[in-house]
């Protein structure tokens, strides 16, 4: 058969381009870029664009299902003048700083007390999980009874043990309404400090400890100059985490007292959502929404540094 | 003898003729989606999903797909609805909501002027809050009544074999059953319902307004307020406890079914729950209108109604389903199924059979005369939403209860209402 030279040019440019495809793939600029596309594609489409749409409508008059209008900076000087808003920033940042601490304690702790060997570990390693592991949802509306005036086990056990002769009005008193949601959000989050710190504690070599205690280190002086040093970065970085989450949390404190009593225990994102979907004033909810980011993105900015220099 | 030309024109329009209702039947949607909120009583949802839904496809070929939200959750799901112009084609609305969503929701004024005149009219409170610049945005179902729930039994402990006519009477029962260990338990927190349901009429029948008819003019600080917030402050204290500022719509359910409190005000779901499943505690329980204070006697509206978006592919199929919804045929029917739980704003149902199945919701219907929306004089919208979102008038009360002054709880309102309501 007689072969022209057209049918055996034919492949040739499919072979060139499959092997100009390897060799383009093959080299690392080009390579990572693929890798990295899926995941900054996602974060542009569900990270980026809400929070740049976010921005906009902060500054539009815009209210549900309407064209907005831009009112450039109107919304954030409006909140600026709601006794509501300064409440809510106060309860935020109370809310915050002290779950935070108490977490990030409590978290140490747990994470030193499972790195110890003891019958049944891996068991109660798996039960400090579950605040983690149960949709928030869910473990707030048990929590809804244990904290419930009427039915709380936390007061009944109390006054059966004679401690407290009246029931404690958990939600009901301002106080107490910052303290419960305060103590919730500790048990929620302990366990995700409690395994991060234990997975760093786990990394620290046992000789150090060991020729620390030949060298006459006390426990204490263990804790202070060999784990808490090597924990740091990590510590750094799981209190960056635990601070956004908390700062903006939603479904706990919207289940348990949805901002009451008379605003005690609103937060900057129920109070947005209030005023985003309840009210239908978008633009002035993303105003309130975006108040958070000041705060977090100086913690972030600071944290980073701080690392870096490390 | 026909002409060539005569002929043409015939044929054509014959043809076009013909081919109008091949048209019209090739548009008519195969399915619409109806979204409700599910309501407490399960036998009316299932009435709509499974009956009528049903007979709706048998007689028209178009499937109703019944989509249910979560109670509380309906405002939201609007809101999504609107904002992407896309999903279901038939929502409820409820309190104010054809007011914000005014956008977005097709005219059913022609709708709701044939059903007016079949059923007798429309009572003439409910315009208010479904007309919305002389056009009908939604077609009012039936009224969530928020009333006074009480136990019998342990009123008539205390001497009281009636339910009071007055807030002062209220009062004067509720320390005597509060000393008896049977306090009153009214919300005063966060809820969507419970805690409005008391607490504009009670501002109301002390001739207290957050904002005056003209939508403009803030008149929440006045004498009147400070004899409401006064008396909300002792009636608070002399009967009820300090749990009742935290609750939300949920906790005075659980409260009345504990045994913890002998009244409180919500709609008809705690007699309904309790004939199904506390049938003791329903046998003792009663429904009483809001009291009356010096300047007469309120209830708050919430009109659960239907209204079609516009993103509808067919408007008209659309409100050709609510015409035959709204039919006496079918909507008594579903009206029954829901044990008097809505109370029809059409004068066609004052007298209607389901109000004789179970006398103690009577009140519903009774309420309905000095029913108002939130924040009733001003003209409804979104500020008043934004005044209800922002529990104004909820915290009001509620400061005054766990101690704060008459003067700076209305000075805070006030302060809160004029921003709102960009007044100066």
């Amino acid at each position: 058969m007689a072969v022209g030279p057209a049918s055996v040019a034919r492949p040739a440019p499919l072979a060139g381009r499959a092997a100009s495809r390897r060799s383009l793939l093959e080299r690392e600029s080009v390579f990572s870029w693929v890798m990295l596309a899926p995941g900054v594609l996602f974060l542009l489409a569900f990270v980026a664009y809400p929070f740049f749409y976010g921005i906009f409508l902060s500054m539009q008059d815009r209210r549900v299902a309407s064209a907005g209008t831009f009112v450039g900076l109107a919304n954030f000087v409006a909140q600026a003048q709601d006794a509501v808003f300064w409440q809510v920033t106060r309860n935020t940042f109370v809310y915050t700083i002290v779950a935070t601490a108490l977490k990030m304690v409590g978290g140490l702790a747990m994470a030193l007390v499972i790195n110890q060997q003891f019958r049944g570990r891996s068991l109660a390693r798996a039960f400090l999980l579950l605040p983690f592991i149960v949709p928030t949802v869910l473990s707030t509306v048990a929590w809804m009874w244990i904290l419930d005036p009427t039915f709380s086990v936390i007061n009944w056990s109390l006054l059966h043990s004679g401690l407290i002769t009246q029931n404690f009005s958990w939600l009901g008193n301002a106080t107490l309404a910052m303290v419960s949601i305060i103590m919730v959000n500790t048990w929620r989050g302990l366990p995700f400090y409690g395994i991060t710190l234990l997975a760093g504690l786990q990394t620290i070599s046992p000789d150090l400890y060991e020729a620390a205690a030949i060298d006459g280190a006390s426990v204490t002086q263990r804790f202070w100059f060999i784990t808490l040093p090597v924990l740091k970065p990590i510590l750094i970085i799981v209190t960056m985490f635990s601070v956004i989450f908390t700062f903006s949390d939603f479904q706990l404190p919207y289940i348990l007292t949805h901002g009451g009593p008379a605003n005690a225990t609103h937060l900057f994102a129920t109070y947005a959502f209030d005023i985003g979907m309840s009210a239908g004033v978008l633009g002035m909810g993303a105003a309130v929404a975006l108040a958070m980011l000041p705060a977090l993105g100086a913690l972030i900015v600071a944290l980073t540094l701080y690392l870096r220099r490390e | 003898m026909t002409t060539r030309r005569e002929f043409l024109t015939v044929t054509l329009a014959v043809t076009a003729g013909a081919a109008l209702p091949l048209r019209h039947a090739a548009a008519a949607p195969k399915s619409m989606t109806v979204v409700r909120e599910s309501s407490f009583i399960k036998p009316f949802d299932d009435y709509f999903a499974k009956t009528l839904a049903a007979e709706y496809e048998k007689q028209t070929g178009i499937k109703i797909v019944y989509e249910a939200t979560s109670v509380g959750g309906m405002l939201t799901r609007l809101t999504t609805i609107a904002e992407t112009k896309s999903g279901p084609e038939i929502a409820m609305t409820a309190l104010n909501w054809p007011h914000l969503f005014d956008k977005s929701l097709v005219d059913v004024s022609d709708v709701a002027g044939e059903i007016g005149k079949q059923l007798g009219g429309w009572h003439e409170n409910v315009l208010e809050v479904v007309v919305v610049n002389k056009k009908w945005k939604a077609l009012p179902w039936g009224n969530i009544g928020q009333l006074e729930v009480y136990r019998t039994d342990w009123f008539k402990e205390v001497g009281v074999n009636k339910f009071p006519e007055t807030w002062e009477d209220l009062l004067a029962a509720g320390r005597l059953l509060k000393k008896k260990g049977h306090p009153f338990g009214f919300e005063l927190g966060h809820g969507f319902g419970d805690n409005h349901g008391w607490l504009y009429p009670l501002l109301w029948s002390y001739g207290g307004r957050e904002v005056d008819r003209d939508g403009k003019t803030v008149v929440i600080d006045s004498a009147e307020t400070a004899k409401a917030v006064d008396f909300c402050r002792k009636f608070y204290q002399e009967t009820m406890f300090e749990d009742v500022l935290g609750w939300t719509d949920v906790n005075n359910n659980k409260a009345f079914f504990g045994e913890q409190i002998s009244c409180t005000n919500n709609a008809s779901s705690i007699l309904e729950v309790g004939l199904r499943q506390f049938p003791d505690i329903a046998k003792v329980t009663d429904h009483g209108m809001n009291p009356a204070g010096p300047k007469g006697r309120f209830h708050l509206i919430n009109a659960v109604s239907h209204a079609v978006l516009t993103h509808a592919p067919d408007a008209a199929a659309a409100k050709a389903f609510l015409r035959w919804l709204y039919d006496d045929k079918q909507m008594s029917r579903w009206l029954a199924s829901a044990n008097a739980y809505y109370a029809p704003f059409l004068h066609g149902y004052d007298n209607h059979p389901m109000w004789n199945v179970e006398p103690r919701y009577m009140p519903y219907k009774d309420s309905l005369k000095t029913s108002r929306p939130h924040c009733w004089p001003a003209p409804q919208g979104h500020a008043a939403s934004e005044s209800v979102a922002k529990y104004v008038i909820v915290d009001m009360f509620a400061k005054a209860c766990r101690g704060d002054s008459t003067k700076d709880v209305i000075a805070t309102a006030a302060g809160q209402l004029k921003q709102i309501y960009k007044a100066k």
